[in-house]
């Protein structure tokens, strides 16, 4: 895997922009002396390399599904991507993960009701052929997470280059 | 006061421009929804005032280095699953960390360099966390989805 060349002044930019996104460049680049046009061309060059991407947070409390859920799948291997692309397609799940362990496939549900978390795991996930085996663990309690760093994936590179 | 805030037709419309376009301008997202730039401006402002907002760049975990994902089932034994999830919290390799239901209590996230950094992670950090009964990795291959614009939001220190 390539490590990707980072210099002090975009570990600069990437803190600024995690904390508001919205600072204008102008701002930036005085507060990190250096011209608005450098500033451009970085945020420019960092969503391009899909090092960064920028997003609106909403606040869980205010979300009607509210709760997580780790949902463990076992899956054919031989028809892994295409069937965890499926279980993207769901709405409610905000997580698919292909991964080598007891499970192939780790996808991570937000609901609101237990009934609804239901319907996502037994009635449509497991439906999917292919799918063979689901174990469900609820998320009591979240203990650290930091919503700043995420995998960036195809979908939030097309979105954030329109 | 956060309890009784409720968000409008106007708010929600404003959050899914952003969360198209995070750097789109006040005056951009007026544009594109019928309304002034003021507007626009006071109504993000209202919402980031009450925590429910926040508008921000997400990196990629490559820009800090991390090429290794692995999550964790984690067993306990012998002492309270909340205590031995909080000296995991401790560890600067466990990104994420959840009590949860089911065959095993918490659940973590853990994030290497590479896969080198394992050795330290198991013997140094892991072994000497009392409690720990049995960890059940799994090594993320693929992340064909990882969309979370929805967090506990955290208040804003300072500003």
């Amino acid at each position: 895997m390539t490590v990707p060349q980072l210099d002090a002044v975009d570990r600069q930019l990437i803190d600024i922009l995690a904390r508001d996104a919205r600072v204008s460049n102008r701002k930036i680049a005085t507060d990190l002396g250096v011209t608005e046009g450098t500033v451009r061309g970085r945020i420019k060059r960092l969503q391009q390399e899909r090092l960064i991407a920028f997003t609106a947070i909403t606040s869980i409390a205010m979300e009607d599904p509210a709760k997580l859920a780790f949902v463990g799948i076992q899956a054919d291997i031989q028809n892994v991507q295409a069937i965890a692309r499926q279980i993207a397609d769901l709405p409610t799940v905000n997580a698919v993960i292909i991964t080598m362990g007891r499970f192939t496939i780790l996808a991570v549900v937000l609901f609101g009701e237990l009934e609804h978390l239901h319907e996502v795991t037994s009635n449509q996930i497991l439906a999917i052929p292919g799918v063979h085996h689901i174990e469900t663990s609820i998320a009591v309690k979240t203990l650290k997470y930091n919503p700043r760093i995420v995998r960036i994936t195809d979908a939030d590179h097309i979105l954030d280059i329109d | 006061m956060a309890a009784d805030f409720t968000l409008d037709d106007v708010d929600r419309s404003i959050v899914v421009q952003l969360r198209a376009n995070g750097r789109a301008t006040n005056q951009q997202i007026a544009d594109r929804l019928g309304l002034t730039g003021a507007t626009v401006s006071a109504r993000i402002r209202r919402l980031e005032d009450a925590d429910k907002l926040r508008v921000v760049a997400v990196s990629d975990f490559s820009a800090h280095g991390y090429n290794v994902l692995i999550e964790i089932a984690i067993e306990v034994d012998g002492r309270p699953a909340s205590d031995v999830a909080a000296d995991l919290c401790a560890l600067p390799e466990v990104f994420a960390a959840h009590l949860v239901t089911g065959r095993y209590d918490i659940d973590i996230l853990v994030v290497l360099r590479d896969f080198d950094e394992i050795q330290t992670l198991l013997l140094d950090r892991l072994g000497r966390i009392d409690g720990i009964r049995s960890m059940t990795p799994a090594i993320a291959i693929d992340v064909v989805k990882y969309k979370f614009d929805v967090a506990p939001i955290e208040t804003r220190g300072g500003a």
